[in-house]
């Protein structure tokens, strides 16, 4: 049940709870629905284009230079923020910041409703962030605040996300990029 | 190739923070030069460790930033730690470290390097425990000997401030006899346990006690013991780093404590195996130590 | 023979062949032999490229540990070693699986408890390793002998458990215990639970693929955490803090946490089923008014109680849970839409098996659960036992 929060209050429901589990491979996932991957990369770049303060929040998978893979998804990750108008907040690391994060410039698991009420989020994509980490903040942004979260994963998809695709590496990022200038086209953005 | 894990992708750079930046321009990263890193990077590199809750004048604190400074090459070094005031570091030091329960930390560690030198076999990889006196001699000293019968390469540091200070000041065995703490009202019944002399009975190739009045020398036994750790076995190194609250002193006074205690309960004690100094002389003809 | 996507057969260190877990499970020739649930570890770790094991003794589970030690020695296994104490042993895994190593250990009765601080740890850091528990009784007073009142101890540890009937089960189950528990959305440890001596010490007929193949290796970079190696970003990265302090944190994290991992447990679903081949099985007459829902040795006997009410021409069926966590409510209810009188019994005095049947089917089944026969303390469950209850508590009509 990734229905658009505010969930009230405590993380609880949780999705898997009312039975929705990650898409199968070669799928993904809309609020409740299992859908194919473009329906879902359409929705997420609508939503992206038409809401308030769109932001993609980056994580270390994709922040650093570790590999060939993570430079690739940088250069086509800033190509995305382009073409969705959208800010970029990075989630840089996963720790509990000390004394408190500066929620204008960065986003952090252990309390991302600052970020995200800070800046009034209304659509976000996590991308890049360490599927543990992801999910304990997508449960946080459920329950506690009304931005609408997709989830772009390179492993198996996040269904605390009211969108989430999967398996998503550099071809399928490019993908996604010209699924979203078509859309921002037909929406004359 | 670890030191890649620092670098910011060009893309991202103006939306990360001064701090991400600066560990990738301005930190030591040993890299080639293990010789370049020391004390000294103190005043104006890059710090591996970042704002912390812990009290004001914390001599722990100092203490970490000399180990963290001395570390040999810190982008290959895992530390392990327990619970305590220590764990409120933890989470702002730019490496990657556990925090495991309580006492157990000696046996992480273990299953830590065991498991590196199986999936690195051509790589050093250094793993480093750091706790205090309750975790290392009371909850976990099982575990912490057994490491040492074990001979696990492993460097042991034990943060003694001779009480648990996290919880509010108990009697811990490191306390001196007859000290009065929570717990212990009518002061402790047996004398601080010699946790540097049971090291060296349970098998350490190295083990020091000493105060962390002088940065430098903390450097030169951290830097030694790791080295040692690589090649030979485990090796302890026993600190006193003293809880200014809870024996009643300033912010300001926790280093005149150390240098008081240089001359009585932490004068030095230092065991090294034949071994281990022939091939501490070695390094240093290296120039590594 | 053909292996599977032979373009990409590489060996494993010891020299075995690696392949798929279908192909391991499902489709490899088998043969037959004849071994003990303990020499069925040896055999079932020695096809799994385990990186490395952690062992200590406690009877029934010792040997199994011990002939996982000889595999170390004969190099199918990365590290091994003895630790000090269970709680050590545990930690030691964990230290072993954080580090990026695919980790099996052993344990039985009053080692679990020893260890037991370590098992939410292992969940909450979400490490893939795998427990073979050889369930035997909980002191005082002191036991060796079967008894499965320590698995209630585990339900809420965040651990996936599976139960084995047999040691043919027990050897299937552990191999694909590493596959499931390694999922990227999945991630936590899993406990396959068996009966100790019963099961341990027992031998039976089993059919095992050849030992020149194996699983593939482990990826530690295909997980939900970065393992603690230092060549994964972010540098900085510790595993785990606390997450309590107010001023910088949402206590909603915690609790996230804690649902996080529970979420993970049923994520294993689907994977759980198509390695198991359901989460449950289901023998004896499909439409029978009578089940017995059991786990472990105690399936084997209803299902001999099955038999003997057949004879006296009473239908009845016996449903084994294959997983305890995550529970397998759906199947279940489907399993006993058509019981009114439905037995659960065990090998312990507290009935949890009858605890979580009951509870997960309340409001969902109108059948009367029994919770009995219980034996305990290294009892066998003899047929009758289970029949009594069955006659007494069943109005019988024939063909019923």
């Amino acid at each position: 049940m990734a229905n658009l929060g505010p969930a009230y209050y405590s993380p609880y429901p949780v999705a898997t709870y009312d039975g929705l589990l990650t898409p199968p491979e070669g799928k993904a996932l809309l609020l409740t629905d299992i859908v194919d991957e473009e329906v879902a990369m359409r929705e997420i770049a609508r939503v992206m284009l038409t809401s308030e303060n769109a932001t993609i929040f980056p994580g270390p998978q994709v922040l650093y230079a570790w590999n060939d893979e993570a430079k690739k998804k940088a250069t086509l990750i800033k190509e995305m923020a382009e073409v969705l108008n959208a800010k970029m907040i990075p989630m840089y690391d996963y720790r509990p910041k000390y004394p408190k994060i500066d929620a204008e410039v960065e986003i952090n698991p252990n309390h991302p409703n600052l970020t995200i009420w800070h800046n009034n989020i209304k659509a976000c994509i996590f991308i890049g962030v360490h599927c543990h980490y992801a999910n304990v903040a997508l449960k946080i942004v459920r329950s506690e605040t009304d931005c609408y979260t997709a989830a772009i994963c390179g492993l198996s998809g996040h269904e605390d996300a009211m969108a989430t695709i999967r398996d998503q590496h550099s071809a399928e990022l490019a993908k996604f990029i010209e699924i979203a200038k078509e859309v921002k086209q037909e929406l004359g953005k | 190739m670890s030191v890649d894990i620092y670098k910011i992708n060009p893309e991202f750079r103006d939306i990360m923070p001064q701090e991400i930046i600066d560990l990738e321009d301005n930190a030591t990263w040993a890299g080639e030069s293990v010789e370049k890193r020391g004390i000294s990077d103190l005043t104006d590199k890059k710090e591996i460790l970042e704002e912390h809750s812990l009290c004001a004048g914390c001599p722990e604190a100092a203490a970490l930033r000399y180990i963290l400074a001395a570390l040999p090459t810190p982008e290959e070094t895992i530390i392990v730690n327990s619970t305590g005031c220590t764990s409120l570091m933890f989470p702002h030091i730019a490496l990657h470290t556990v925090h495991s329960l309580f006492g157990n930390q000696n046996a992480v560690a273990s299953g830590i390097k065991r498991t590196l030198e199986w999936r690195f076999p051509d790589k050093v990889k250094d793993v480093v425990v750091l706790a205090g006196d309750g975790a290392t001699i009371d909850i976990g000293l099982d575990y912490t000997l057994q490491s040492f019968f074990r001979q696990e390469k492993i460097t042991t540091i034990c943060f003694d401030n001779e009480v648990y200070a996290n919880t509010g000041g108990q009697e811990s065995g490191s306390t001196p006899k007859g000290q009065v703490f929570k717990m212990a009202p009518k002061g402790k019944v047996f004398e601080k346990v010699p946790m540097w002399e049971l090291a060296v009975t349970s098998g350490c190739q190295y083990s020091v006690k000493l105060t962390a009045s002088a940065p430098k020398k903390v450097a030169k036994v951290l830097r030694e013991a790791i080295l040692i750790a690589r090649e030979l076995g485990p090796t302890y190194i026993h600190l006193y780093t003293p809880c200014i609250l809870e024996i009643g002193l300033a912010a300001n006074e926790g280093l005149w404590e150390m240098k008081e205690q240089d001359k009585d309960r932490f004068a030095d004690f230092k065991f090294v195996t034949p071994e281990a100094e022939a091939y501490l002389k070695e390094c240093k003809k290296k120039g590594l130590v | 023979m053909t292996i599977k996507n032979q373009e990409v057969a590489e060996k494993n260190w010891s020299g075995q062949t690696m392949v798929s877990t279908d192909y391991l499970l499902f489709e490899a020739p088998r043969e037959k032999h004849f071994m003990t649930g303990s020499e069925v570890t040896k055999e079932a770790m020695k096809r799994c490229t385990v990186d490395a094991s952690v062992s200590y003794p406690i009877t029934p589970q010792s040997e199994a540990a011990h002939l996982i030690g000889e595999l170390w020695a004969e190099g199918y296994i990365g590290t091994y070693f003895r630790g000090e104490n269970e709680f050590g042993v545990m930690s030691e895994v964990a230290g072993c699986a954080m580090a990026g190593a695919r980790t099996v250990t052993t344990t039985s009765g009053p080692g679990t408890l020893r260890a037991m601080e370590n098992f939410p740890m292992w969940s909450g850091t979400r490490i893939p390793c795998q427990l073979i528990l050889m369930a035997r009784g909980i002191n005082s007073p002191l036991t060796i002998q079967p008894d499965n009142l320590e698995v209630s101890f585990l339900l809420e540890t965040g651990c996936m458990i599976w139960y084995a009937e047999n040691v043919q089960e027990l050897f299937d189950m552990t191999i694909a215990a590493f596959t499931v528990a390694e999922m990227p959305d999945v991630h936590v440890p899993i406990i396959t639970a068996v009966d100790g001596f019963f099961v341990s010490h027992t031998r039976e007929s089993v059919m095992l693929p050849a030992d020149d193949i194996a699983l593939r290796r482990y990826d530690p970079y295909a997980a939900p955490l970065p393992p603690i190696d230092s060549e994964m970003p972010p540098g900085r990265f510790l595993r785990d803090p606390f997450v309590m302090k107010s001023n910088y944190i949402s206590y909603a994290t915690h609790a996230s946490w804690q649902w996080e991992v529970r979420s993970a447990v049923e994520r294993s679903i689907p994977y759980a089923r198509h390695y198991l081949k359901g989460l449950l099985h289901v023998t004896g007459d499909q439409d029978a008014e009578i089940v017995f829902v059991t786990c472990g040795t105690a399936s084997h006997q209803a299902k001999e109680a099955h038999r003997e009410l057949a004879k006296m021409g009473i239908k009845s069926k016996v449903v084994k849970l294959r997983t305890i966590r995550p529970f397998p409510h759906a199947d279940l209810v489907e399993a006993t839409k058509s019981a009114t009188h439905i037995f659960v019994p065990e090998f312990n005095v507290v009935g949890w098996l009858d605890k979580e049947v009951t509870n997960s089917l309340y409001g969902k089944c109108d059948a009367k659960i029994v919770g009995r026969p219980r034996v305990a303390g290294g009892m066998s469950m003899p047929v009758e036992a289970i029949l009594r209850e069955v006659l007494e508590n069943v109005e019988v009509k024939k063909g019923a």
